[in-house]
């Protein structure tokens, strides 16, 4: 799951800059904790906002698959590579700082990720670009970000269809290793080019509806901005500038 | 009267290619006027909407040669994908349909009322509250055709704009463009379907290769075996809506029983018609 869910949690309902404020709270204050603890709680609560979100089983599923691999590579790296003292796990000598190293670079990844996709499943669009044009911000940046947000969902539906298409056509996704890696030129050059031809023709439509006009867009229906989820961002924002603060500190020290 | 469009020789080259799509291309259309542009494909129909439109060069690249003069204060195009053509921002029609007006910063009230008035002059109010992205072909075309229409453009192309829809709903499309003129909008139709267009068309124009080969009232320039073959494949029963026998006798006597015989039609603007359809 890579995209907007439609929902009615607290999340969903949440401002567009609130929900994208706690993930990248998640982001920076993940770079601000150096010891796995505190690392794995943030890992938490990612999953209590996924939790909050309605969207956690399908958030935790996606932040596995993205960090499982770089979990393995972390733990080769440092675990097996890593410097002394070393603990006995089984057959294996591992590195004591080491592992716990990989434990803080593997949970911030996955706090990241859970986060931001979390973020990105309970942020609709629409909402975000009626915020933002409601603020002001020009269409451009607008359209950008908002653009940013959807395109992994499209392009996942455009490579389920190309799949389909090239596999009736007798495409065979199975076999050996450079069977499979042959089979990826029908499917990816398809998809590339028509996104590209998709888009020429979503550069024209937009001109033509005035999206490149310059001028202050109306807003059509701006979500509410309510006193205490601004007071959330500003503690939000406080509390990653003071985790930064304590990082530096205690490094100095 | 200031004309909507006026094109002087106008010769168009897309980027990278070596030869021209639109070849000393003249024309002048004035407000309320309906022109229909046939060809077979890759005749130049598209891209003379989008000079037309002043999408190329400035947007779509390559080279303009002659001279063009948009009138019209805005226009609007409507592409056959209609999936290409949303925002991808709305999760409604009616503010697919509103977000033109409210990109150009009109208020509010305005901005809605050309939604609403847009929205049901293509028959779809029972869609309004719908998500875009679950709509199927025929009815984002429509909703796409409405967004255009709330711009309040002077100057409409279409190309090729029933593509995506069913008979009845291409009927009901290609049944609104009179009023729509009638309100003194300019419509250029770039399409495929001839009979549809030349039954709301005031004018036609053959392109072959880029030139403009014909040009005139849509009876007097089509080519008639195309209409025929046309409507028989669309199961049309004789006689068909331009009336094509009659129309042979009238213009090309000596043709009239081949227009029954799609067996040796030749293809349009070829063959022993061409001279029936040349101005």
């Amino acid at each position: 799951m890579i995209g907007y869910v439609a929902g009615r949690s607290p999340l969903h309902r949440a401002h567009p800059y609130t929900t994208l404020t706690l993930a990248g709270a998640v982001l920076f204050a993940a770079f601000a904790m150096t010891e796995p603890a505190t690392v794995w709680l943030l890992v938490l609560a990612g999953a209590a906002l996924a939790a909050t979100g309605g969207v956690l089983r399908p958030s935790a599923r996606t932040a596995l698959a993205v960090s499982l691999p770089i979990w393995a590579l972390l733990f080769v790296l440092y675990g097996l590579m890593g410097a002394d003292p070393r603990v006995a796990v089984g057959p294996l000598s591992l590195s004591a700082p080491g592992i716990a190293r990989a434990l803080v670079l593997g949970g911030r990844v996955t706090a990241i990720v859970l986060g931001f996709l979390t973020a990105l499943a309970t942020t609709s669009p629409h909402r975000l670009v009626e915020a933002m044009t409601a603020r002001g911000v020009p269409f451009g940046r607008t359209f950008l970000l908002a653009s940013t947000l959807t395109v992994l969902p499209r392009m996942q539906e455009r490579a389920a269809r190309i799949l389909e298409a090239q596999q009736c056509r007798g495409l065979r996704l199975g076999g050996s290793v450079p069977a499979r890696l042959r089979a990826l030129g029908p499917l990816a050059l398809p998809l590339i080019f028509g996104a590209l031809a998709e888009v020429d023709e979503q550069v024209l439509a937009l001109d033509v509806r005035g999206a490149a006009t310059g001028g202050r867009r109306t807003p059509l229906d701006p979500p509410p901005d309510t006193r205490p989820q601004q007071a959330l961002r500003w503690g939000l924002l406080l509390l990653v500038a003071a985790a930064y603060a304590w990082k530096f500190w205690r490094m100095r020290a | 009267m200031t004309p909507r469009l006026a094109l002087a020789g106008v010769t168009f080259t897309h980027p990278g290619a070596d030869r021209a799509a639109l070849r000393g291309v003249s024309l002048e259309l004035t407000a309320g006027e309906i022109a229909m542009v046939a060809g077979a494909a890759g005749a130049g129909a598209s891209t003379l909407l989008l000079v037309a439109t002043g999408l190329a060069p400035r947007l779509v690249g390559g080279t303009l040669a002659g001279s063009r003069t948009i009138g019209a204060r805005r226009c609007g195009i409507v592409f056959a994908r209609p999936w290409t053509q949303l925002t991808g921002l709305c999760s409604t029609v009616e503010d697919e349909v509103a977000f033109g007006p409210a990109s150009l910063g009109r208020p509010l009230a305005e901005v809605r009322a050309a939604a609403s008035h847009a929205i049901r002059q293509l028959g779809i109010a029972h869609l309004a509250g719908r998500d875009p992205a679950h709509l199927s072909g025929g009815e984002l075309q429509r909703v796409v055709v409405a967004a255009i229409l709330a711009l309040g453009p002077e100057l409409l192309a279409l190309d090729d704009p029933a593509a995506e829809l069913d008979p009845a709903a291409a009927d009901a499309l290609y049944a609104l463009v009179p009023s729509l003129a009638a309100d003194g909008m300019t419509i250029l139709i770039a399409t495929p379907d001839v009979e549809r267009a030349a039954r709301v068309a005031t004018r036609a124009l053959v392109l072959e290769q880029g030139t403009v080969v014909a040009d005139g009232r849509p009876a007097d320039v089509l080519p008639v075996t195309e209409v025929g073959s046309l409507a028989r494949a669309a199961g049309c029963p004789p006689p068909y809506p331009l009336d094509v026998p009659a129309l042979l006798a009238r213009i090309a006597p000596d043709a009239g029983g081949r227009a029954h015989d799609s067996s040796d039609a030749p293809p349009a603007g070829s063959g022993p018609d061409t001279g029936a359809i040349a101005r």
